[in-house]
């Protein structure tokens, strides 16, 4: 099992070395050995029914991390597809992609991409589930902008890198409340707990956090608009990433925790609305298209819608239906996918528009096509799973209201709208699916495409084809998939047995297939009427897209930001400093009186008495002049002096204030630094005094000076006043002989009891002179950029 | 074996010392300066070792008893700490030789960087706020020195704003210093912490801690107080920008860390809004500047932003999981940012331009370079199993755990915006069509095995969290329960 | 008394900043070395003042001011002037290289 998973990761790192031999053997045979390898061993799993395997691992037990791997039926029915369309892939990539290009990179990320997948999966632990779903977003983005040098593929990457991402963080902010509500980090736990979630405070967070992580991965309404732009990315990733499996990764998350939501009325509510505006609005955006590939995104988008609403009904028919679909579409999609890709590859376009007339051309192409496309249009033949499937949505949506109880009236009416929506949803997917066919396939050739395209290769051909057998298949035999595949699966999504399904393609005139034939008769009058109708698309959406609010929310992150930014970041220091010192100003002042704190009745100062004071008080007021004095001097000689008398002045105080020591050290450093100001200051420009400077800039620096000032003045009163405990200093006094050996309390400190402070003060004052010396001495011009 | 509480700031003093004195032999030197980080870093390791076994190290400088003298503290916290800046001392001597010029290096580069290693280290392990004000004035010293070294137009430049913010910050801290030692009578930590719990009148000591607050702030470029931190740490060496980005910033989280778990946190209904509240318009200040640039360093240089945001959120939750959230944001952090500083040296060395708009296609020639780059920036913006999913899961369950559910919406938008911005860098750096015209740059190999050496400890701190995750959760419950550093410090007595 | 000299450091405090706010770059320096002032004034104070005899241990007398406040201020003082030296040479060299000592004129840009 955990072979299995890891393998692609295992083989993945080998790549590299297999890739050097490129021109010997095509890199991909090794994917294709490693895919199809995984796709037996789950095979074997399946039909020796031992499911519920369990593989544990602890990774990072602190944080509630570990690997554990479990199959039940849906995990299998997902592992499966994986690993087959995965060995498909690979199979046809073998031909799509010459030597020439990177192999090593792209099999190197469609592993990763393969391993995270299953990873997802099989994942019991939430947060081994979240590390795989980013790394799929990580490969997918790699996966897309392959051919880097084009500026579509990266631009068309980064969209969805950031789409994606932005569900996965939102995904961990779920899965992270799931965590916190239910103590748990298994989902098999977590999901028997749904009444304890249902009832949490947290629950509509959850809903919403989880929702946005699932429609963004599965590219519902309104972010599906990095699905088409993923289409730069080579046609085989297009084929596995964005039809079959990684998309649907949105839609296994759902379907994981349905047996907590499919109770909740606004899970019902919310995800049928998406389910079914993405039905609708992907397939009415397809018609549009004339890029073979974007019709077909935007086909997937709606398909997803169309699954995705049946997830939000929540009822046994309609989870079967959705887990059905997900088969069909793999099957009808991805051969689709590899058919454009031969297409392109044969007429070197993809645009509908230059190309027609393949069918006697192509035969072989025009074969898988035409099955492919009308089984995703749904046309009632025995032999085309998409008939079989829509038939169950068009089932399940028509007796939801039937099946279901709803609480409120807004969620029983929207159960009573539903069947129309379906109805209304998909007939536009037929009018696509017409589109897609009847224009390349009929009509007149090109000549210029005429001269070369023809049937590829018969290995290209091969996985088409394989997949349209499946598609066959499944129609010939619905109950055997049923039985061996779709129901474990749906059993596992319910959390409990359901009543068997069986599939048949008659069911009588019931309400699903005149469902199908008024989506069908609707949906050639509208193909064959598109003419007169197109200027539609104008109203709706002209402007209204959402890829407008994506370029330019993401001009704005380049732009906006930077007029923003240069605006706080000016790099001018006066602003810097007006903000910091005026933040730090208010916020205190704040607090201080917020917490009421200034607090003067326990002061206890020495008396002021005249004349005792007046020493003291003659040199404060001289200092209070001479710092005046040089702040509004105009010549930079008086202004520096004048601050000198500031600092005499303060040794002066030192002295009053019995700290001869202080007093020394100041005089002496004061005079230093008078010494110094006039050195490098001899050559520099006259202060001018004010220079141009705006009144009203002056005056908010008198009031930033002043705040700052009266700020430091309260909290040192109120710090003063509220001396909450005796100083520790009477240690000093009464040691400093005793242990200390000094009379000289200060000293004794300085180097004996706080003697590292004074070893790294004079480390300071080292590292200041080499900093001067090396100021002046060296003086480079280039260096290292 | 208390006295090897003295190590952390002895290493780097002595081979400071004594890198001044061989600074004219610069083979020597270099060889000199990777023996003595190696030296530091195995040390350091060792320490860690000895604290995790036998529990934390508390060294009375001159064998004065606490309070009184200066107390160095090794509890797991610190050695965590001085082991990370081990590690980054270590790169970033490996890589200098690559981008430093040699007459730079002549002129006491190494010294400088020993010295400014001395500072952090003496913060991290100090239990005495003088003290702390002190060793913040070494490591400060030390980075005008290596700011200004080489004294380029722009370096003196941006150098003067940086020196003159810090300067004013230093300057409020000791007043601050002195205000709590008026109300609370002592500067040492863990009496303090005694102190400040046992009083009835927590409003004085919550002001007072505001001042501090916003000094730590200043140090650690918080909002709105980290305008001066982008510029100047792009414009010297990029060895000295790794060196700062991944040190200086975090010694002031660290002391915030430090001061208001175990001092200041009398009035969490204060405390507590005011780290929520700084930390979220960190976050997102922070992340605008780096998607307002076009210059890869300064890119690199304002993602170091939201990661301080991150980090006062966590404090701010003051929870078991916003604790351990913030501290192993912290020491990732402090890698990861080291990594990309060089990576974004290398870059515009190679590019012969920082202008990301003006480079294109470098991933054919320099495809270890690229592929590098881009694992740092999904370690940064969080993307499991990396080093910084680890902390930001933590921060984010902490912050629910509180029922903070704007902070966490923001973190988790910061997280995607930061991985816009390195990604939209890394695309237009590495891919496109052409090639920037590659410059013949000294070494360009030898730029990087240092930098795989820190990027392998990301991956590392990632996948193999559990091997110091456990460390850190205890941490965090022994942040929580001052109690024990207390009675560590004053030995339960006086 | 204290009263009288936590006010004057407050005011000495208010000049520094408003210094600190000039462009020009020799009142941005003026103001630093007011603010050292008016910070070690306020530390002397919070440690009372006029309370003792000068902390020079003498026969007989039992009060002495508080000591640990001076031997902070001189660690502060030896400390601030080290920075003071640095930051005016630094202050002439950035003059003299960028030919101007107009703060505002010294924002830079991204690119340089």
């Amino acid at each position: 099992m955990i072979v299995a998973i890891l393998m692609p990761f295992l083989i993945a790192m080998c790549i590299p070395f297999i890739s050097k031999f490129k021109h010997r053997i095509h890199t991909g045979y090794a994917v294709l050995a490693t895919s199809l390898s995984i796709f037996l061993y789950f095979l074997v799993l399946l039909i020796s029914g031992e499911t519920d395997i369990l593989y544990r691992y602890s990774w990072i037990p602190s944080l509630g991390l570990d690997l554990t791997f479990y199959t039940d039926g849906l995990a299998l029915f997902f592992a499966l597809l994986i690993s087959g369309i995965g060995a498909l892939v690979a199979f046809y990539s073998i031909f799509y992609l010459s030597r020439e290009e990177r192999l090593g990179s792209f099999y190197v990320y469609l592993l990763l991409f393969m391993g995270a997948m299953l990873g997802i999966v099989t994942s019991d632990n939430i947060y081994a589930l979240y590390t795989f779903w980013e790394l799929t977003s990580v490969s997918s983005f790699l996966l897309i902008s392959f051919w880097f040098t084009r500026k579509a593929s990266t631009d068309g990457a980064l969209k969805s890198m950031l789409i994606t991402f932005l569900g996965g963080f939102s995904l961990l902010g779920g899965l992270v409340l799931l965590h916190l509500v239910t103590g748990s980090t298994s989902i098999r736990e977590i999901v028997t707990q749904g009444d304890l979630i249902l009832a949490n405070d947290w629950f509509p967070l959850i809903v919403v956090l989880l929702l946005l992580a699932a429609c963004t991965k599965s590219a519902q309404f309104p972010f599906h608009i990095w699905l088409p732009d993923a289409m730069e990315a080579p046609t085989p990733v297009s084929a596995y990433l964005h039809s079959a499996t990684m998309v649907k990764a949105g839609l296994f998350l759902l379907l994981r925790f349905t047996p907590v939501f499919r109770e909740s009325e606004a899970f019902f509510i919310a995800v049928s609305i998406i389910g079914l505006v993405t039905l609708f609005w992907g397939s009415y955006m397809a018609v549009k298209q004339t890029d073979l590939k974007g019709i077909l995104a935007y086909s997937t988008i709606s398909q997803l819608g169309m699954i995705m609403a049946m997830i939000g009904y929540g009822t046994e028919a309609a989870i079967f239906a959705a887990i059905f679909h997900i088969l069909n579409h793999a099957t009808f999609k991805g051969s689709l996918f590899m058919a454009v890709g031969i297409i392109d590859h044969e007429t070197g376009t993809r645009n509908i528009q230059k190309l027609g007339g393949l069918w006697k051309l192509m035969p072989v192409t025009g074969i898988i096509s035409i099955l492919a496309s009308f089984s995703m249009a749904g046309v009632p033949l025995p032999i085309l799973n998409g008939f079989y499937s829509k038939e169950e949505f068009f089932t399940s949506s028509w007796n939801l209201s039937g099946d279901r109880a709803f609480g409120s009236d807004f969620a029983a009416l929207l159960a009573n709208i539903v069947p129309y929506a379906a109805v209304a949803g998909s007939i536009f997917t037929f009018v696509y699916s017409m589109y897609f066919y009847f224009r390349t396939f009929t009509g007149k050739a090109e000549k210029t495409t005429a001269e070369k395209a023809h049937d590829p290769k018969l290995g290209m051909l091969a996985a088409p084809v394989l997949l349209v057998s499946g598609v066959l298949l499944i129609s010939i035999f619905p109950n055997w998939f049923s039985r061996h595949l779709l129901q474990p699966a749906a059993n596992a999504v319910y959390g409990e047995a359901m009543k068997e399904h069986t599939i048949h393609f008659w069911h009588g005139f019931v309400p699903a297939l005149i469902m199908s034939l008024i989506v069908v008769v609707l949906g050639i009058l509208f193909y064959s009427t598109r003419k007169y109708w197109m200027g539609l698309y104008n109203i709706l959406p002209g402007k209204l897209s959402g890829n407008i609010v994506y370029t330019s929310l993401l001009s704005a992150s380049e732009n906006q930001t930077k007029k923003l930014n240069d605006r706080i970041v000016s790099g001018s220091i006066r602003q810097y400093n007006a903000i910091i010192i005026s933040v730090i100003s208010i916020v205190t002042l704040l607090v201080l009186f917020g917490t009421n704190s200034f607090d003067l009745s326990n002061i206890d100062t020495s008396p002021v008495s005249l004349p005792q004071s007046l020493p003291e008080l003659a040199v404060a007021l001289i200092m209070i002049a001479a710092a005046f004095g040089s702040t509004v001097s105009q010549k930079k000689l008086t202004a520096v002096i004048i601050l000198g008398v500031v600092g005499y002045g303060l040794s002066i105080l030192f002295v009053l204030f019995r700290a001869p020591d202080l007093a020394l050290t100041q005089l002496s450093i004061e005079t230093i630094t008078v010494v110094l100001f006039l050195l490098c200051f001899r050559h520099l420009p006259e202060m001018k005094q004010e220079r141009k400077e705006k009144t009203s800039k002056k005056i908010t620096n008198i009031i930033i000076a002043s705040l700052c000032g009266l700020m430091m003045m309260l909290v040192g009163l109120a710090a003063y006043s509220q001396r909450l405990f005796p100083a520790i200093s009477d240690y000093f006094v009464k040691y400093s002989y005793k242990l200390g050996g000094g009379d000289n309390i200060v000293n004794v400190i300085l180097v004996d009891f706080r003697g590292l402070d004074t070893l790294f003060e004079i480390t300071v004052l080292a590292i200041a002179a080499l900093g001067i010396y090396s100021l002046i001495k060296l003086r480079q011009k280039g260096g290292d950029r | 074996m208390t006295n090897l509480a003295i190590l952390p700031i002895l290493i780097p003093f002595l081979a400071g010392i004594l890198l001044a004195f061989t600074h004219n032999r610069i083979q020597l030197t270099r060889r000199l300066a990777m023996v003595f980080a190696l030296i530091h870093l195995i040390a350091m390791g060792f320490l860690l070792f000895k604290v995790l076994l036998d529990g934390s190290i508390v060294l009375e400088a001159g064998d004065w008893i606490a309070p009184y003298g200066i107390i160095l503290v090794l509890d797991p916290l610190s050695t965590l700490l001085v082991l990370t800046s081990s590690i980054i001392l270590l790169a970033v001597v490996w890589y200098a030789p690559a981008s430093v010029s040699e007459e730079q290096e002549g002129f006491y580069f190494y010294t400088f960087v020993f010295l400014l290693v001395t500072g952090v280290s003496g913060a991290f392990v100090t239990g005495d706020l003088f003290n702390l004000f002190v060793f913040f004035e070494v490591l400060l010293m030390a980075s005008y020195a290596l700011i200004t070294h080489g004294g380029k137009k722009v370096q003196l430049r941006e150098s003067i704003k940086y020196v003159l913010i810090n300067l004013f910050s230093s300057m409020l801290f000791v007043t601050a210093v002195s205000y709590i030692y008026a109300v609370l009578g002592t500067v040492n930590m863990a009496q303090l912490a005694e102190r400040a719990a046992a009083t009835d009148q927590p409003g004085i000591i919550t002001t007072v801690a505001i001042l501090l607050f916003f000094v730590f702030a200043t140090k650690g470029a918080a909002f709105p107080l980290y305008y001066w931190m982008p510029h100047s740490y792009i414009v010297p060496n990029p060895v000295v920008s790794a060196l700062f980005g991944a040190l200086l910033t975090k010694v002031g989280v660290y002391s915030l860390i430090r001061t208001f778990t175990l001092i200041f946190h009398q009035q969490p209904e204060i405390i507590d809004q005011l780290f929520l509240w700084v930390g979220n318009l960190t976050m997102l200040f922070g992340v605008i500047g780096a998607l307002a640039s076009r210059n890869i360093k300064l890119i690199v240089a304002y993602n170091i932003i939201p990661a301080i945001g991150f980090m006062l959120v966590g404090i701010g939750i003051f929870n078991h999981d916003g604790l351990s959230g913030s501290i192993y944001y912290l020491l990732q952090d402090m890698i990861v940012k080291a990594a990309l500083f060089l990576l974004a040296g290398t870059i515009a060395a190679v590019a012969g331009t920082a202008d990301i708009n003006k480079m294109g296609g470098m991933i054919r020639s320099h495809p270890v370079l690229g592929w590098m780059f881009f694992l740092a920036g999904l370690v940064l913006a969080g993307v499991p199993p990396f080093s910084g999913f680890i902390g930001k899961l933590l921060l984010v369950r902490g912050a629910f755990e509180k029922g903070e559910t704007v902070t966490v919406i923001i973190m988790l938008l910061t997280s995607l915006l930061i991985l816009l911005s390195i990604v939209r860098a890394f695309i237009r750096i590495f891919w496109g069509e052409g090639e920037t015209a590659t410059q013949q740059t000294r070494h360009s190999t030898r730029r990087l095995i240092p930098v795989g050496f820190l990027m392998l400890f990301t991956v590392f701190l990632g996948v193999g969290a559990e091997a110091i995750l456990p460390t850190v959760q205890q941490i965090a419950d022994y942040l929580l329960n001052p109690q024990e550093y207390i009675d560590l410090v004053l030995k339960g007595g006086r | 008394m204290e009263i009288i000299m936590i006010v004057l450091a407050g005011i000495l405090f208010g000049f520094a900043v408003y210094n600190i706010l000039q462009k020009q770059l020799l009142r941005i320096i003026i103001g630093t070395a007011l603010l050292s002032h008016a910070a070690h004034l306020f530390i002397l104070t919070m440690g009372k003042l006029k309370r003792g005899a000068a902390p020079i241990l003498t026969e007989g007398t039992e009060n002495y001011t508080d000591p640990l406040p001076q031997a902070l201020i001189l660690t502060s003082i030896v400390i601030s002037f080290g920075v003071t030296s640095l930051l005016l040479v630094l202050a002439y060299r950035a003059v003299k290289t960028n030919g101007t000592d107009n703060m505002e004129e010294l924002r830079g840009n991204e690119h340089d």
